[in-house]
C-alpha cells in the first residue's frame, strides 16, 4: 500500500476509509486532520444555530427593561417566579420517568422473546409492532380520548404516562431485542444446563449483561416523551396538568410574544434532554433496530 | 492467490453482516434449546411477551377498529350520531384542501426522506474520518434530534419569520427585499421541509453510521488496487453493503414524515391558509378546529391505509434484499 493512494482515499468524503491505512497517512502530514476538523465544525456551528439562539435570547435583557448588561438572568426569574414553570417541570419530569421503567419492563421481556423465539406467532407479533408503528397517532387519539374519558384518564398524567409507553413501545422493544440478539445464546444455554429456568436465565444472564441496551431504550423513551406535543395538547386540558411543551405555548399571544420567557422555558425544556444525552450518549445506539424490525 | 481468497472472504463477511442489520453480527445461528419441559417454557414466552401484546392491541387494536365505526357516524368527539355510510369520506374526496394537502404530504415525505437521507450519509462519511474531537461532533449533530421540537420549532419560528431577526435580514441584505418566510405558501413550505429535514438527519446519520461500521475496509483497498473511482468505490461497495440499512432507514423515516404533526403545527399551524398542511395537520384540524369528527378520523384512515400500505411494500422489499 503506497502512502499516495491512501492520500487520495483521504480527501475524497465518499470513500470509508481504512482507519489503519489513515493513521499511517496522517503520521506525516496533520493538514487533513484539521481540515475534516474544520469542516465538521463549520458544519456543526451552523447547524446548531437554532439552539445558540434559544440559549442567548434567553439570557438577553427584554427590549424595554432598563438593564444594561449584556446577559441577565431576569427572564428565569420572571418565569420561575410568576408562571407555572416549576409544576410544569415536575409534571414532565414524573410521567417522562413513569414512561421510561413502564417501558423498559414492558420491552425488555418482549424483545428478549422477539430475539430469542423463532415461532410463527412471534413472527405475528412482530409483524403487530410494524403496524402498530405505522399506525399514526392521530388516528388513534380521538377514539382513545373516548375511552380515556370514560375512565378518567384525561386530564391526567396517568392516563398521559399510559400513552406515552404505548408510543414508544415498539421501538423500545426492537432496541432491547437488536442489543439481546449480540448476547451469545449459550450463556443461557449453560444456565439452563445448570437447572436454571428460561425466566431465571433471562433476569440473571440477559439482563444482567443488558445495561447498554436497557440504557439505550431508556434514553429513547426519555427523549420521546419529554418532547411530546401531540398527545399532551389533545389529553391535558387544566393548567395545574400541563406538562412543559405544552406550557411553552401559553407564552406566545398574537399581538407581542415576549421571547425572552419563551426563550427561557424553552431551555428550561431542552436541558434534560441534552443532559441525558449527554452522559448517556457513548450507550445509546438506534442502528441495530433494522434486524429486529424486518426479521433475521 | 492466498490474498485473493482473504478478499473474497471479506467480501463475503462484509455482505452477510450487512444483510443481517449492522450491530447485530453476534447473532447466534442455532435455535436456542429448550430447558426441560417445553411447557413451561412456552408459558414463561407467553408471560414475557403478554403486557405488550395487551398493550398494543389496547392502544392501537380498539382505536383502530373504532376509529372506521366512528369514519362511518355523525356525530362528534364525545358521542357517536347516526350511520351515515360513506358519506364522511365522500366529503373529504370532494373537498380540494384534502387534495392540496395530499400533494403536499407526499412532497413532504419524499423530500423529508431523501433529504434527511443524503444529509445523514454525507455527515455519517465525514465523521468516519481521522479528526480531532470526533465523538464530541458526533454527539453534538445529534441535538436537533435530542432537543425537543417544541423548543427548535420556537427557535426556527424567531429565527425566519420574525421582522428584523437574522433570515429576514440577510434575505434583505441579499436584495430579496422584505420577505414574510411563514406568510408565503411557497416560501413556508420551503422551510417546513428544510426544518424537518434539519430535525430527521441526526437519525439517518445514526443508522448510516451503524451500518458502515459494518462495512469490512479491505474492500476498498481491493476497489483502490483496481483503479476504481472514489465515487464508483461509493456506488458499487458502500451503497450495495448498506442497502438494507438504508431500506429500513427510510421505511421508518417514511413513517415518522407522514405522522408527524407536531414538527408543522408548531412552526406554522398548516398555514398560510393550508399550504403547508399534511394530512394529519389536516385531520387535527378538522377534528379539534372545526369539530367535524366524521370527516377528520375519515382523512385519518385514508392516511393510515396510505402509511401501513407503503410500509408493508417497502418491507418486503427489505426482505428480497435480505435474500439476493
Amino acid at each position: 500500500m503506497s502512502s499516495s493512494t491512501v492520500g487520495t482515499a483521504e480527501t475524497n468524503p465518499l470513500v470509508v476509509p481504512d482507519e489503519s491505512g489513515t493513521e499511517g497517512a496522517s503520521r506525516g502530514s496533520s493538514s487533513p486532520l484539521w481540515r475534516y476538523t474544520l469542516a465538521v465544525l463549520v458544519i456543526a456551528v451552523v447547524v446548531l444555530i437554532p439552539v445558540f439562539v434559544t440559549v442567548v435570547l434567553a439570557f438577553r435583557p427584554q427590549l424595554q427593561s432598563t438593564s444594561h448588561s449584556f446577559l441577565t438572568l431576569q427572564n428565569f426569574t420572571y418565569v420561575f417566579s410568576q408562571t407555572q414553570v416549576l409544576t410544569w417541570l415536575r409534571n414532565s419530569l414524573i410521567v417522562t420517568l413513569a414512561t421510561v421503567v413502564v417501558a423498559i419492563l414492558v420491552a425488555a421481556p418482549a424483545g428478549y422473546v422477539l430475539s430469542r423465539s423463532r415461532s410463527k406467532a412471534i413472527s405475528g407479533y412482530a409483524l403487530l409492532l410494524f403496524i402498530a408503528q405505522s399506525f399514526p397517532q392521530i388516528v388513534s387519539i380521538v377514539p382513545l380520548f373516548v375511552l380515556f374519558a370514560k375512565f378518567n384518564l384525561v386530564d391526567n398524567l396517568l392516563g398521559l404516562a399510559i400513552l406515552y409507553v404505548s408510543i414508544t413501545i415498539s421501538v423500545a422493544t426492537w432496541m432491547m431485542a437488536a442489543y439481546i440478539d449480540t448476547i451469545p445464546v449459550a450463556l443461557e444455554e449453560a444456565a439452563w444446563i445448570d437447572g436454571c429456568s428460561l425466566f431465571g436465565g433471562f433476569v440473571r444472564i440477559v439482563l444482567r449483561n443488558s445495561l447498554p441496551g436497557l440504557l439505550s431504550t431508556a434514553i429513547f423513551a426519555f427523549l420521546l416523551a419529554w418532547s411530546d406535543f401531540l398527545i399532551a395538547v389533545v389529553f391535558l386540558r387544566s393548567d395545574t396538568n400541563f406538562t412543559l411543551p405544552i406550557g411553552l405555548q401559553t407564552f406566545f399571544s398574537t399581538n407581542s410574544t415576549e421571547w425572552g420567557y419563551v426563550m427561557a422555558v424553552s431551555v428550561v425544556v431542552l436541558v434534560p434532554p441534552v443532559i441525558v444525552f449527554g452522559f448517556l450518549n457513548r450507550y445509546f445506539s438506534i442502528g441495530g433496530i433494522g434486524g429486529s424490525l424486518a426479521g433475521h | 492467490m492466498t490474498s485473493t481468497q482473504a478478499r473474497s472472504s471479506g467480501v463475503l463477511n462484509g455482505l452477510s453482516r450487512a444483510r443481517k442489520g449492522v450491530g447485530l453480527g453476534g447473532r447466534s445461528e442455532h435455535t436456542p434449546r429448550p430447558p426441560r419441559r417445553f411447557s413451561t417454557r412456552s408459558i414463561t414466552l407467553v408471560l414475557l411477551v403478554a403486557p405488550s401484546v395487551v398493550l398494543v392491541v389496547l392502544i392501537y387494536g380498539y382505536p383502530a377498529i373504532y376509529s372506521v365505526f366512528q369514519s362511518l357516524h355523525d356525530g362528534n368527539l364525545v358521542e357517536v350520531g347516526e350511520f351515515v355510510g360513506l358519506q364522511n369520506y365522500r366529503i373529504v374526496l370532494h373537498d380540494p384542501v384534502f387534495w392540496q394537502s395530499v400533494r403536499f404530504t407526499i412532497l413532504y415525505c419524499v423530500v423529508g426522506v431523501f433529504g434527511s437521507w443524503v444529509v445523514g450519509l454525507a455527515l455519517a462519511l465525514l465523521l468516519r474520518k481521522r479528526m480531532y474531537g470526533r465523538s464530541f461532533f458526533k454527539t453534538l449533530l445529534l441535538l436537533p434530534w435530542v432537543v425537543p421540537v417544541v423548543v427548535t420549532a420556537t427557535a426556527w419560528k424567531w429565527l425566519v419569520a420574525t421582522p428584523g431577526s437574522v433570515v429576514p435580514r440577510f434575505a434583505q441584505d441579499l436584495g430579496f427585499g422584505q420577505l414574510l418566510f411563514l406568510d408565503s405558501p411557497g416560501l413556508a413550505k420551503t422551510i417546513v421541509i428544510a426544518y424537518k429535514i434539519w430535525l430527521s438527519f441526526p437519525f439517518m446519520m445514526l443508522m448510516a453510521s451503524a451500518a458502515l461500521a459494518g462495512v469490512e475496509n479491505d474492500l476498498y483497498e481491493a476497489a483502490r488496487v483496481d483503479g476504481a473511482s472514489s465515487w464508483q468505490q461509493f456506488r458499487r461497495i458502500t451503497l450495495p453493503l448498506i442497502a438494507r440499512s438504508t431500506y429500513i432507514s427510510w421505511i421508518l423515516m417514511f413513517i415518522f414524515c407522514i405522522g408527524d404533526f407536531q414538527s408543522i403545527y408548531l412552526l406554522t399551524g398548516g398555514g398560510p391558509v393550508s399550504s403547508t398542511s399534511t394530512l394529519v395537520v389536516l385531520a387535527y384540524e378538522t377534528v379539534f378546529g372545526n369539530f367535524q369528527t366524521g370527516p377528520g378520523v375519515a382523512i385519518g384512515i385514508i392516511m393510515t391505509l396510505v402509511s401501513v400500505l407503503v410500509s408493508v411494500v417497502l418491507f418486503r422489499r427489505i426482505r428480497k434484499v435480505q435474500i439476493s
